[in-house]
């Protein structure tokens, strides 16, 4: 009889390996079932701290009129601190989608990395934060590149931030079972396309196929011999070999184009081009060279405002102009046209009460503390008709930062394959058809 | 118990010997610089910091210190781009490019292969390669008339030991 058993269990699990689904990288078995909104997702940090009411209720008149209808002239006050740019013509964008105009970063401390990490994980950060340890959660890229059916190389998911410092941990997360193996491509672009970057990296040697292909090979060589002592993700996110050379193509590139004078003046609007929209510019070139699924970008320049209350409305300016921009690339992109949900959102606001300095137009200048007007900002989420809802104004206290992240899953069809538990939002189902 | 009288000149032989071997032993500097050598995947853990390798880097090619300025511009670059051994490649790939770099000629290399091997491993990983790595270098050198000094220390310092000490 155990003979007998023995053969049963032995025939039935050789049936079983035959009839069992291939199991994915990811470590999950069977293909994603979810249905994609869109097959990408632009997530624009609209960051630095913006208040509501210079934004949305338009305290100093309207200061994003690429964004919102209405034509409420600027604040005499200030105007002579706001730059030249062009006027909008067409549709806003607010028109091109639904805005949430009472959103709220509703908990933890309204710091600027603590707002990028709630928008990029889906949690807020209540305990200790360390800015120099990446976060405790999984990153959307994360989530993206391990639930995503069929899984998808690092040239898919792109963090294209406005400056270093502690940013760049927020690629990927130390959380177990997810980190570098799935993150994204983070670049900081106003470092690397630069003069500095251009005399460190503008002029490598260049190897013949035949000679790389040997270098390739005597690496492995060595790199077999040293297994035992490395382990992946020491060296950030890796991409595939024939991915990497695209991207040394495009880096190399950016350098021929920046030193042939061509990021200049890219947009036409001279002086008034601040680091934010270059920051948006080179996401911009990453979208239309690379088409990624899924692309971060963010700007900071408003954050200004802790000494210059003006400024800060001129810069809210900028960034309402560089999303707009940033659209009409995504529009005029193929692959990327009509096939891509644009979300917009602060990471916090601004205090309802002033700090001591005065700038040059007579206006105080704002911090933020975490009080309750710290935590009021928007979100817009703008996308083709006949996936988005359009030119719905949502004026109701709806949605939280911690919602981004599962709005991005849903659109993007892996959200019923994150584990239950790991995010604490929900999607912002109004916004889609 | 008998003495044997006949091997008594042996005795103060003995102990000139056992004398002689508790001498201690004077240590001689031959103004060559110690070098540690480890057996290869032993006692390399940790992975070089940003400012390590590319310090390090320089040195190996232009047998000199980088500058300060130039390492504040190499390490903004490194922190630039989350993919690092993609932008180690690519700082290597300049270096290389650079007309002040130090590689052996090729004729130097196959003057003596495995002296050029030996130098280079301990160069580069810290340690002498063991036979088998200096057997399997060897037969590509011989077999790969292209095979350049410089391909080869392209692929070590691009490799996942150059990261770690």
């Amino acid at each position: 009889m155990q003979r007998r058993g023995f053969i049963k269990k032995a025939a039935l699990a050789t049936a079983g390996a035959f009839a069992a689904p291939y199991i994915l990288p990811s470590g999950r078995l069977f293909a994603a079932t979810g249905s994609r909104i869109a097959n990408h997702v632009v997530l624009c940090l609209f960051a630095g701290g913006v208040r509501n009411f210079e934004s949305m209720q338009k305290a100093e008149g309207n200061l994003m009129p690429f964004t919102l209808t209405g034509n409420e002239s600027i604040n005499p006050q200030i105007i002579g601190g706001m730059d030249a740019l062009p006027s909008p013509s067409g549709q806003r964008l607010q028109q091109q989608g639904t805005l949430f105009k009472e959103f709220r970063f509703a908990q933890g401390p309204t710091g600027h990395f603590s707002g990028h990490s709630t928008a990029l994980t889906g949690q807020y950060v209540l305990g200790d934060l360390n800015i120099k340890q990446r976060p405790t959660y999984p990153t959307v890229f994360e989530y993206y590149r391990k639930h995503n059916s069929p899984s998808m190389s690092a040239l898919n998911a792109w963090w294209v931030a406005n400056t270093l410092g502690p940013y760049p941990a927020l690629n990927f997360s130390q959380y177990p079972g997810y980190g570098a193996e799935f993150g994204a491509n983070f670049i900081q672009p106003g470092s690397i396309i630069s003069i500095p970057g251009y005399n460190s990296l503008g002029d490598p040697k260049n190897f013949e196929a035949a000679q790389l292909d040997k270098v390739k090979s005597l690496r492995q060589f060595m790199d077999n011999n040293f297994s035992s002592n490395y382990t992946p993700g020491d060296a950030g996110i890796t991409n595939i070999e024939e991915e990497a050379i695209l991207i040394e193509n495009y880096i190399n590139n950016s350098f021929d184009e920046a030193v042939a004078g061509q990021y200049d003046n890219p947009w036409g609007v001279g002086n008034s081009m601040n680091g934010d929209m270059y920051n948006v510019f080179f996401a911009e070139q990453i979208i239309k060279q690379f088409k990624p699924e899924l692309t971060v970008v963010n700007m900071q320049d408003i954050d200004v405002c802790h000494t210059n209350f003006t400024g800060y409305c001129n810069n809210i300016r900028k960034s309402d102009y560089a999303l707009a921009h940033l659209w009409q690339t995504i529009q005029a992109t193929p692959g990327m046209a009509n096939d891509t949900i644009l979300i917009s959102v602060p990471e916090h606001g601004r205090n309802e009460e002033p700090n001591t300095i005065l700038d040059a137009y007579g206006k105080y200048a704002l911090d933020h503390n975490s009080d309750e007007v710290s935590r009021q900002i928007f979100c817009l989420v703008v996308g083709p008709p006949d996936k988005v809802v359009q030119n719905q104004v949502i004026s109701t206290v709806t949605g939280e930062s911690v919602d981004v992240v599962p709005t991005i899953a849903k659109v993007l069809g892996f959200h019923n394959d994150i584990p239950g538990g790991m995010l604490s939002g929900t999607s912002l189902d109004q916004a889609f058809i | 118990m008998k003495l044997n009288y006949k091997n008594c000149g042996i005795l103060p032989l003995l102990l000139v010997l056992v004398l002689s071997s508790c001498k201690k032993e004077t240590d001689f500097i031959y103004g060559v610089t110690d070098i540690d050598i480890q057996k290869p995947d032993a006692n390399k853990p940790n992975v070089k910091s940003t400012f390590t390798f590319i310090s390090i880097a320089y040195s190996d090619l232009f047998g000199t210190t980088i500058s300060q300025a130039q390492l504040v511009d190499l390490q903004t670059a490194y922190a630039s781009f989350g993919d690092q051994r993609f932008i180690e490649q690519m700082i290597i790939k300049n270096f290389l490019n650079d007309g002040g770099v130090d590689i052996p000629l090729q004729s130097e290399m196959n003057a003596d292969v495995e002296q050029f091997i030996k130098d280079s491993y301990v160069k580069f990983f810290n340690r002498l390669p063991n036979e088998f790595e200096l057997w399997h270098i060897e037969n590509e050198i011989a077999a790969d008339p292209t095979l350049t000094p410089e391909l080869i220390y392209f692929a070590m310092m691009t490799s996942n030991e150059y990261r770690y000490y």
